[in-house]
Formats: C-alpha cells, structure tokens, sequence
C-alpha cells in the first residue's frame, strides 16, 4: 500500500515538472537546443526516483499545488483487499473463501477468530471499527458493506 | 456462558489487541517492541483458547478479572510478562516429602490473580 502512495506522489511530482522542461526550453535559447528536446524523453525514460532527484537542480518554482492522497476506493478494490486479507490468514483455507461464506458456519472459525480477522480488516483499511458492530460482520460481503457505508463508497 | 459475559470477554480480547497494536517497549529498542507486540498476541491468543470451554460463572469471572489486572499491570509498567511472585513461606515440600496438601494449599492461596490462569511448572 505503501508502495502505491509513493507511485502517486511521484506520478503527481513528474507531471508539472515535465512542463517545466519545455518552459526552460522557450525561455534558454541556448546553443545546444537539442540536449533540451531530449532532456524531457531521457527522464521519460529514467525511473521515478531519478527523474525526481533531476527535477531538485531546477529552482524555478512549482507551478502548481499538490496534495498526497490514496487513490479512490472503489467497491471492486474494497472487495480484492478484503480477500486478500482474509486469505493470508492462516486459520482460513482459500479454496473454500468466497464472498458469502459465513466465517462460523461455513468456514469453522470461532468468535475469538473473528474478532481477529475484524482487527486484520481495521489494520488494513487504517479506520476503528466498534465492537457493537463488528460482532454483526459474519462473511466478507457484509464487511465489504460495511467498509463502503463508513467511507461513502457508491456504485 | 451468559450473552454479557461473552461481549466482555469479546471486548476484552479486542482491547488486548488494540494494546499491541500501538505498544512501545520500555528499553527503547525495535527489536524489543517487536517481540513484546508478538508476546502479547501470542499470550492473548493462548490464554483465550485455553480458557474458550469454561462453564463455571465464578471461574469465568476469575478469568475476566485477571485479563483486566494483566492489562492494567502491563500498561502501567509497560512490561507485558506477568509479574513473578515469591512461594510462599513453607510453600514447597520438606525433605521428607510430608505435608503435601498443606503446601498445596498455600501456593494457590498465594497465587495472585494475574497468573490464575497459568499452571505451576
């Protein structure tokens, strides 16, 4: 998840500095235009993390304001997290998890079990969930429900 | 085991948990944090399931008040292992073996609640 926030932040960083790339090349009519048409495609083609150190020699300022955020919830990738949580836990067998199977009745868990399993979920989605409610969750439709109402998810 | 006393061992469990979730150790260390976080998963884990089959309401309580004082305890020391205790005065058997049941006696009277639910070794 971690590794996503970066791809964003880096993503969002590149894009106006490629502008200013351009805008350097209109303002500096220099000898060697040519090194600046390619300066732009060579740090197309350099990974993210150079392309970011290049872009800290140029002190012109950033021409527009940015803000680091996750990328959007969607019900699709609520239910891929979830499953996937659930089929790292080991208790679970993941041929047999699907998204209506009742954790006490279909796959045998107990509650402590599934006090676990909602904890793995709050880790996850990074936002508390009380115990009156999370008692209620008993298969990952419900939790996926659930996690949608509280982030104002709509499809 | 009544409706009540499920959602307190329920909520107990969670907060036990939630405990581990943000525990600092007292040295400082990583690596200590790391092996303290695991121990109170680990612990709190075990513990339940051995107690999951309980039927009798005063044991049952016995066992929730010790959850309560280890969680107490651990939080105020910031030391998740249960506190050692002394034996007793004439606690263990004498040389000749006699007096058996009386020290028996003693050490569970002697044995505080936090460890209740741990046999003797």
């Amino acid at each position: 998840m971690a590794a996503r926030v970066l791809q964003q932040c880096v993503r969002s960083f590149a894009r106006p500095s490629l502008r200013l790339c351009t805008r350097n090349v209109a303002v500096r009519a220099t000898a060697t235009p040519a090194v600046f048409i390619h300066r732009p495609l060579s740090f197309a083609a350099e990974s993210p993390r150079t392309r970011l150190f290049g872009q800290s020699r140029i002190s012109v300022g950033v021409f527009c304001r940015q803000y680091g955020d996750l990328p959007p919830l969607t019900l699709e990738t609520i239910k891929e997290r979830v499953m996937y949580v659930l089929k790292l836990y080991d208790k679970i067998n993941p041929e047999k998890l699907q998204t209506s199977s009742h954790f006490m009745k279909d796959l045998g868990l107990d509650s402590l079990d599934q006090v676990e399993i909602i904890m793995a979920m709050e880790d996850e989605f990074g936002f508390e969930i009380p115990d009156a409610e999370a008692e209620k969750l008993m298969t990952p439709e419900e939790i996926v429900q659930y996690i949608a109402d509280k982030k104002d998810v709509y499809e | 085991m009544t409706a009540c006393t499920r959602s307190k061992v329920l909520s107990l469990y969670t907060r036990v948990f939630r405990v581990a979730r943000t525990w600092q150790a007292q040295s400082g260390v990583k690596a200590d944090t790391e092996t303290e976080r695991k121990y109170i998963k680990q612990e709190a884990r075990t513990l339940f399931r051995q107690n999951q089959q309980l039927t009798d309401p005063e044991v049952i309580k016995t066992r929730i008040a010790e959850c309560e004082a280890r969680l107490d305890i651990g939080l105020h020391y910031s030391n998740p292992y249960p506190r050692a205790t002394y034996l007793p005065p004439l606690g263990l058997a004498t040389l000749k073996g006699r007096n058996l049941g009386v020290q028996q006696r003693l050490r569970k009277q002697a044995k505080p609640i936090y460890l209740q639910s741990h046999d003797e070794t």
